[in-house]
């Protein structure tokens, strides 16, 4: 999709009936600004190694009501016990997939928000701008002092049409003093050319505890960009975990802010690739305050013609002293056609800090492989379980249980697709 | 058990093996003594299958058939074992689901039922307390974070669990303190008897004091120079290899 595409959709949006006329300058403005930003090109630094190819070449619709129709989509495949669940089918909400929470605020189509304030403005990355001039639906989570919601909300967002739709979800988070939350995003969907470019704006008060879990596991020839921004006050702890398996094309984009003293973030990915996909990783934590402690732990595992992006910056301001930050990204590389691009970069103005980084690329260890063949095991159960314990430890991140053993029967099921 | 004739093997264009000729009969131990780069390494390496050995000429055999053709699995299924010279830490791989999965796969190959968790905790605890060994040890990632007598230790480990016909110890009193030699040697000669034959390859004759050899061969640019009793390594202990040089 080209820059000058984008108008006659943009109108589609400005004409929607059910949207509140309150958002539309928002959006308006967003949407002059990213015309002016335009798409990004291979010469943004950021941006080299994405492959935008597909994206410029393929015209998308926006979503309208008649594409949420749900026909004959498999919910059970997707099941996760003991969560709340909200469906969101092609950027529409679904009553009657979801869940009650009375915790949550939903506005489809942009209705009466009690918090039309607190929609974050973009930064001028185009796709943000793109997700707010676009954007189509949202969820917006607001807790109470010293609230605990104890059980993980779970935002199950499914792409399924045959349409060319572009959806643009936004999810808004603020978590009050000592509260503590567990979002799970899951992307599901086997359209056939579908682009989904979320935005994603936390805001953690002091004491409070955001674990936000991504699981995207769209069709392959998906689109799937998402942009999370993170404030974070005093002592507040965020924690995230993705794990993708899709789609063709994916990008997560991470700022996180720790803004507040003794604030903490861990940010950690796991991402299967095969065939021709490409999943990346843009990571930028940015340290404001002293006593600090972040850590980004990425790892890929690429199959076939597959490549990976991780990007990871941490940045330490001068008034954040005694900082603890650790940035690793390792990566397995399961065939001689697969590329990794790996950047870790350290950025530091504060004198007494404490920073690690590292990055690792490479195929099986070939001693430990022949060590468990020796001892009877398959070349194929070698290679698996060498996979696997690369893997693994990530999946301690995850607290809840049955969301941890939803992540790890995906992954052995890639595993039993492309490891062997 | 083991017959090796007129072995020749080579890696990277380099030739190591230069025709070696033994026999190790069942219930025999032998021990391969040599100086660094004699080719004891690679004389084991070559028995256990690793991929970048290339044999040129000659045969080994498992009981009258072949081996050269066999995956490195192959022979361990048909009793061939290799303690390590330096055992490789697998990170994210539990020890207790390693040991299980290399034991089950043998049983599977032998046509026994494969052992369930309780069933397989009672065989290794029972081997653990031969070796002296925390049962900690079962939680770890194999090998990682181990001590160089605690990676030896896992070793034999392994080695009582899949009950070997034949066993190889690489180098295993490299690294050891005194007291973890003797477990070790202890472990080992227990599991000896009239069925289960041993190469053992050391350069040092430290170990053969606690483990005592039927027969002891010296290597030197990868041929077997001298044979002789367990007499031959106080032997060499004194004068050591030179007077053995052609």
């Amino acid at each position: 999709m080209k820059v000058e595409n984008f108008q006659s959709e943009f109108e589609k949006v400005l004409n929607k009936t059910n949207f509140s006329k309150k958002f539309k300058p928002i959006q308006e403005k967003a949407f002059h600004q990213f015309l002016d930003t335009g798409l990004p090109s291979k010469k943004w630094e950021d941006w080299r190694f994405t492959k935008l190819n597909k994206f410029s070449k393929t015209l998308y619709k926006v979503s309208e009501t008649e594409h949420s129709q749900i026909t004959d989509f498999n919910f059970s495949k997707h099941h996760i016990s003991d969560v709340s669940t909200l469906t969101f089918f092609n950027g529409h909400y679904k009553k009657e997939f979801s869940d009650h929470i009375p915790e949550i605020e939903i506005i489809d189509g942009l209705i009466d928000s009690k918090h039309k304030e607190e929609i974050s403005s973009p930064t001028d990355s185009p796709f943000e701008l793109l997700n707010t001039a676009f954007m189509d639906s949202s969820f917006n989570i607001f807790t109470k002092k010293n609230q605990i919601l104890e059980k993980p909300i779970r935002f199950l967002i499914v792409s399924s049409s045959e349409d060319k739709l572009m959806v643009s979800p936004n999810i808004n988070i603020k978590l009050e003093e000592n509260s503590e939350l567990t979002l799970i995003e899951h992307h599901v969907g086997e359209s056939s050319n579908f682009f989904i470019n979320t935005s994603t704006h936390a805001q953690l008060l002091d004491n409070s505890k955001l674990r936000h879990i991504r699981i995207q596991s769209n069709s392959d020839s998906t689109i799937n960009f998402s942009n999370i921004d993170v404030n974070q006050n005093q002592n507040s702890q965020y924690d995230f975990f993705q794990f993708a398996s899709g789609p063709e094309l994916s990008r997560l984009n991470i700022h996180t802010k720790l803004n507040g003293q003794g604030a903490e973030c861990s940010l950690n990915g796991l991402s299967l690739s095969s065939s021709s996909q490409q999943l990346g990783a843009h990571i930028i934590t940015n340290h404001f305050s002293p006593n600090c402690i972040s850590k980004q732990n990425f790892k890929n595992i690429l199959q076939d013609k597959s490549s990976g992006i991780f990007n990871g910056k941490t940045i330490v301001n001068i008034d954040a002293q005694k900082t603890d930050s650790k940035q690793s990204n390792k990566n397995l590389l399961l065939s001689k056609d697969a590329i990794m691009n790996s950047n870790p970069q350290l950025e530091i103005y504060a004198d007494d800090v404490k920073c690690s980084h590292g990055s690792t690329t490479g195929s099986l260890d070939e001693e430990a492989l022949f060590y468990l063949r020796s001892r009877g095991l398959s070349l194929d159960r070698a290679r698996n379980l060498l996979v696997r314990g690369f893997a693994t430890e990530l999946f301690d991140i995850i607290k809840h249980e049955s969301t941890k053993s939803f992540i790890s029967d995906r992954f052995e099921n890639w595993l039993k697709n492309n490891a062997s | 058990m083991l017959t090796i004739k007129n072995l020749h093997a080579e890696i990277d264009n380099k030739s190591i093996l230069k025709g070696v000729d033994l026999e190790v009969k069942p219930g025999e131990m032998h021990a391969i003594m040599g100086r660094n780069g004699s080719g004891k390494s690679t004389l084991s390496n070559v028995i256990t299958g690793r991929d970048n050995y290339l044999i040129t000429n000659g045969n080994i055999h498992l009981e009258n058939e072949s081996i050269v053709d066999w995956t490195p699995e192959k022979r361990s299924l048909e009793g061939i074992f290799m303690s390590f010279q330096y055992p490789v830490v697998i990170p994210g791989v539990n020890n207790t689901y390693f040991l299980k999965a290399a034991l089950n796969a043998k049983r599977k190959y032998l046509g026994q039922k494969e052992l369930d968790a309780a069933g397989f905790l009672k065989v290794i605890k029972e081997k653990l307390n031969e070796l002296d060994m925390d049962p900690k040890f079962l939680q770890r990632p194999v090998n990682q974070g181990f001590s160089g007598g605690e990676k030896k230790r896992n070793e034999i480990l392994q080695m009582l669990t899949l009950e070997p016909k034949l066993a190889i110890l690489d180098e295993t009193d490299s690294g050891l303190d005194i007291d973890a030699l003797k477990i070790i040697a202890e472990g080992v000669n227990r599991y000896r008897n009239s069925k289960r034959s041993f190469l053992v390859i050391t350069h040092y004759q430290r170990l053969l004091k606690y483990i005592q050899p039927d027969f002891i061969h010296v290597l030197i640019d990868g041929k077997i120079v001298k044979s002789g009793g367990k007499e031959l390594a106080l032997e060499l202990e004194e004068k050591g290899y030179n007077w053995l040089d052609s």
